[in-house]
C-alpha cells in the first residue's frame, strides 16, 4: 500500500528565493547588477563596449561574461575601461542566481557601481530564471525580425528595459518597428524599449541614460 | 537544456522534504508540468533519471502528470486550450487573454509505503 504525500512546491521556488536574497544584499551594498540577455548575434558585445564608453567615466564598471558563443574576451571590455571576468558555464542554456552569485565574488564587487552580467545567448532558459539582479534588458536586432515577442513571450515579460539594436539597417530589412513595440507593450505594457545603432552609436547616450537612472535609483532608496 | 539543473533543484527538494519529515523509502515521485511551461516532460526524464544515482530517490520511480495550457479569452469569456488553438479563441478569434494553468513545474506529491 502507498500513501500520498502532496508536496505541490514549484520547483523555481529555491531559485527564486535565492535570486531574492542576493538582490536584498545587492541593495544593501548600493550595488547595481544588470542581467542583459539576447540571441547570439545581436550585437551584445559592440553594445557593451558602447556602455562602457558612455559610463566609464561617473560608474565603475564590472562585467560578467557568461556567453557561451561569446567572442569578447575580457580584453576587449578591459580596454573599453571596465573589469571584466568569465564565467564557465560549460554549456548551461541559462545563469541561476546561485552562478550569479559566484560570479560576483569572482569579480570582486567592493570598487563596482555596476554589474552587468551577460547573460547567455538564448531567449528561452535566461527568462525562466531569475539571477538575482536589480534589473533585466534584452537587446532585440533588426535581422532577427519583429515577430521576436510573439516567439519568445516569456524574455519580453521578464525584462525592464528592450534594446533594439542595428537600427542602421533598418531600411533593409522588413522590419515594422510599431507592431515590434505593440506587440511587446501588450506583453509588458512598462517595458522602456530604446532604439540604438551600436554601430553608428545612434541612441546610446538614451539606453546610458536609462541606466544611468536606474543606478541611481538603486542607490538612493 | 535547462531540464538537467531543473532535475537536480526538485531531486534537492525532495530529498530535503523527506529528511525533515522523516521519511525513509520514496516509491514515487510525481512532477507536476504545464503545457506552457519551458520544460520539456521527456528530457526532464532523461535528466531525473541521470541525476539520481547516490541519492535517497535512487530506485524510486518518476511520474509526470501534465497540466493543459489553458487561457480566458478576455474578449468573450471563452475558456480554451492555448496550444491546440495557437493562442487564439476559436469563438472569436481574439488573442486577448489571462492565463489560468499550464505555467507550472511543480513537485507535486510524493508516494511512501505505508507502514505494516
Amino acid at each position: 500500500m502507498l500513501r500520498t504525500i502532496e508536496i505541490k512546491q514549484s520547483v523555481f521556488a529555491d531559485n527564486n528565493r535565492e535570486a531574492d536574497s542576493l538582490r536584498a544584499e545587492l541593495k544593501e551594498k548600493g550595488l547595481f547588477l544588470l542581467n542583459l540577455m539576447s540571441s547570439p548575434g545581436s550585437g551584445k558585445t559592440t553594445t557593451l563596449v558602447r556602455t562602457i564608453e558612455a559610463l566609464r567615466d561617473e560608474l565603475r564598471i564590472g562585467i560578467m561574461e557568461a556567453d557561451i558563443d561569446s567572442d569578447v574576451d575580457a580584453h576587449t571590455v578591459q580596454d573599453a575601461g571596465a573589469k571584466a571576468v568569465q564565467l564557465h558555464t560549460g554549456g548551461m542554456c541559462h545563469l541561476t542566481a546561485d552562478m550569479t552569485r559566484q560570479g560576483l565574488e569572482a569579480l570582486g564587487t567592493e570598487d563596482v557601481d555596476l554589474a552587468i552580467l551577460e547573460n547567455v545567448g538564448n531567449l528561452v532558459c535566461p527568462a525562466e530564471f531569475d539571477t538575482g539582479a536589480s534589473k533585466s534588458a534584452m537587446i532585440l536586432s533588426v535581422p532577427e525580425g519583429d515577430d521576436k515577442p510573439l516567439k519568445y513571450p516569456l524574455m519580453f515579460t521578464v525584462c525592464d528595459c528592450l534594446i533594439v539594436n542595428k537600427i542602421d539597417v533598418m531600411p533593409y530589412f522588413d522590419f515594422d518597428y510599431e507592431a515590434m513595440c505593440e506587440r511587446a507593450k501588450k506583453l509588458n505594457p512598462n517595458i522602456e524599449i530604446i532604439p540604438i545603432s551600436a554601430k553608428t552609436g545612434e541612441g546610446v547616450e538614451k539606453w546610458a541614460d536609462w541606466l544611468r537612472g536606474q543606478v541611481k535609483a538603486w542607490k538612493e532608496k | 537544456m535547462h531540464e538537467m539543473t531543473l532535475a537536480i533543484q526538485a531531486i534537492r527538494s525532495v530529498v530535503e522534504f523527506a529528511q525533515e519529515n522523516g521519511i525513509e523509502n520514496i516509491d514515487t515521485v510525481v512532477l507536476e508540468i504545464g503545457e506552457l511551461s519551458l520544460v520539456v516532460p521527456e528530457y526532464m526524464e532523461e535528466a531525473w533519471y541521470a541525476a539520481v544515482p547516490h541519492t535517497m530517490l535512487e530506485r524510486s520511480k518518476l511520474k509526470i502528470d501534465m497540466v493543459p495550457g489553458n487561457g480566458i479569452c478576455l474578449d468573450c469569456g471563452q475558456v480554451y486550450n492555448i496550444v491546440e488553438n495557437k493562442g487564439r479563441c476559436p469563438k472569436c478569434g481574439s488573442d486577448s487573454k489571462d492565463v489560468l494553468c499550464g505555467e507550472e513545474f511543480n513537485i507535486k506529491e510524493i508516494l511512501v509505503p505505508e507502514e505494516e
